[in-house]
């Protein structure tokens, strides 16, 4: 099943002016224990989906939010000339479409 | 007696056990405060009245420019709404991050909205107001005696780029509050502040344990974003000495456990510890009970002091002028072309502009439709049945942006390519002229943490009677 079929939110916002930082936040407790057990939401596996080297991506579990919390450098600093989404509010969509 | 006198007398009395209650009133005042939820908040009798007014996240330009990210019109009228609830109950009103971005231009525009308003009004108050700006001088000081480090890989600062920052401003903590709530205020407005200091001040000071009161001020800096359904109505929480309980003053806005426990993931890169300048929070092992449908009790926040304070300090620099190009295309021999076709039309554009001028501006585009929004490569296998494609070029002048963006314009226009049909143009503008003078540009050149002696010097209080 893809990440947007069960997912209840699937976010993205700058974390500081230098990285940005997804949120997968579930419904229930098992979504989120599939979710957070399966193969697809590690470092490795999004690090490609964001073109960044596997060590510079966090993966946080946060059980009481029901939340996978995932934190990418950005390439370019907000605001930045050059920059494209100075919020970092839409760098979500590569992760929707992962397989859990 | 001033409002900040009478609370903390009341907190100080020793057989005092009552909770203390904080309304956050706005996440970002200037953007509009629902009056329905503020009025059911005032009916509750708070202590204080807290709202945070900037961040940086808006990005660079409000910082840089000294100017504001709300409307005037709107700003005064939250201005006014705050402080008629504030003073009609005689309470502390805070405010934190003053005009968006907190450094003199912000703070002094707002001082004097508030200024402007209570003389309209007739109300007279003492107000606090605490400074935020960072003096280069100081800030080359600490650069030099290793007392300056980078915040997530940004570039060792040197004194080049302090001076280059046309605004510099640090955020100051609770203490920088509790100097002016001790100084007898009704008003406190702050320039560039942690947005938990302005509501964890108070209770702190009042006796209130420091890690709940901080938690609770990192959640209701949000006002009601923490609920289902999240919104920027007030919110209040009920503080005592184990913990918090927190309720929105939107009816249909419910603070759930899951919900508020999901806040702590919001913009922060560690959903377990808030870092500021007077010590450490840590949330690993906070816990969220619900009370009823509405209400969510936290308890667990444990407070940690700093052995040394260290300021997050913010700069933004002026990086020339900026003129945009808008325009739309739907022929699809261009649209699979573009990325060439663009790369083209760069050379032709350097080739008149630069004549008998350097090369002294960058061009750059965005195609929305194929990929201008993302920030990693997009593979895209079928193209667009229309793209907008928006260029930008960032020069030293505003007249030498203008010209490389109507020079760009009339050579896209009638950009001639081997298969082109469209010989009467490429492009579709939705009105003239196409090109727009942004004004200036800025980029944040300073993102650091400074540690300092003495955090009460850097962030001055001033009184005044109003």
């Amino acid at each position: 099943m893809r990440l947007q079929d069960f997912a209840q939110v699937v976010r993205s916002k700058n974390a500081g002016p230098r990285r940005f930082t997804l949120d997968v936040i579930f419904r229930s407790d098992p979504d989120y224990q599939r979710a957070a057990q399966s193969e697809a939401l590690t470092a490795a596996k999004i690090a490609p989906l964001y073109g960044v080297p596997a060590s510079a991506v966090q993966v946080i579990n946060y059980p009481l939010g029901r939340a996978i919390k995932i934190v990418i450098p950005r390439r370019i600093m907000s605001g930045d000339p050059g920059d494209r989404d100075v919020y970092g509010a839409q760098q979500h969509t590569p992760l929707l479409g992962l397989e859990i | 007696m001033t409002a900040s006198a009478r609370v903390l007398e009341h907190f100080g009395k020793s057989n005092c056990s009552e909770p203390i209650r904080i309304l956050g009133a706005s996440g970002q005042l200037g953007y509009g405060v629902p009056t329905p939820a503020f009025d059911a908040g005032l009916e509750r009798a708070p202590h204080l009245i807290g709202c945070d007014m900037g961040s940086i996240d808006p990005g660079p330009y409000y910082l840089g420019s000294g100017e504001l990210a709300t409307s005037p019109t709107a700003t005064r009228r939250d201005l006014r709404k705050v402080l008629r609830g504030a003073l009609k109950l005689k309470i502390p009103l805070v405010i934190g991050s003053a005009g968006s971005a907190g450094a003199k231009p912000h703070l002094d525009c707002t001082l004097a909205m508030v200024r402007e308003i209570a003389g309209e009004e007739g109300w007279h108050f003492r107000l606090g107001v605490l400074r935020a700006d960072i003096d280069k001088s100081v800030l080359k000081a600490a650069i030099a005696s290793g007392g300056v480090v980078s915040i997530d890989d940004m570039p060792a600062l040197d004194a080049q780029e302090v001076d280059a920052a046309s605004n510099i401003v640090g955020q100051m903590g609770m203490s920088a509050f509790q100097r002016a709530l001790a100084a007898d205020v009704d008003v406190i407005i702050a320039g560039r502040a942690c947005d938990t200091a302005i509501f964890a001040a108070l209770p702190a000071m009042a006796g209130f344990p420091v890690g709940p009161a901080q938690h609770m001020a990192k959640i209701i800096e949000c006002a009601s974003l923490c609920c289902v359904p999240g919104g920027r109505d007030s919110i209040l929480a009920t503080l005592d000495h184990d913990g918090f309980v927190l309720e929105s003053m939107a009816p249909q806005r419910r603070a759930t456990p899951v919900s508020v426990a999901a806040h702590s993931l919001y913009e922060q890169a560690d959903p377990f510890t808030v870092q500021e300048p007077e010590g450490r929070l840590d949330l690993g092992r906070a816990t969220y009970a619900a009370i009823d449908d509405r209400r969510t009790r936290v308890v667990g926040a444990v407070w940690q002091d700093a052995k040394e304070p260290w300021v997050k300090i913010e700069g933004a620099r002026p990086v020339g002028e900026r003129a945009i190009l808008l325009c739309g295309t739907a022929d699809p021999r261009f649209i699979a072309r573009h990325e060439q076709l663009l790369k083209e039309i760069e050379g032709v554009v350097r080739d008149l502009v630069c004549e008998d001028a350097p090369e002294d501006y960058a061009l750059t585009w965005r195609v929305y439709g194929v990929n201008g929004v993302r920030m990693t490569p997009v593979t895209q296998n079928e193209l667009p049945a229309e793209a907008f494609i928006m260029g930008e070029c960032i020069a030293p002048t505003r007249a030498r942006a203008a010209e490389v963006v109507r020079t760009t314009k009339q050579y896209l226009l009638h950009h001639g390519y081997e298969g082109r049909l469209s010989t009467g143009g490429n492009l579709a503008f939705p009105f003239t002229p196409p090109e727009v003078s942004v004004g200036p540009a800025y980029r944040f050149n300073i993102y650091h943490l400074m540690r300092t002696a003495n955090l009460d010097a850097l962030f001055p209080l001033e009184i005044e009677t109003l």
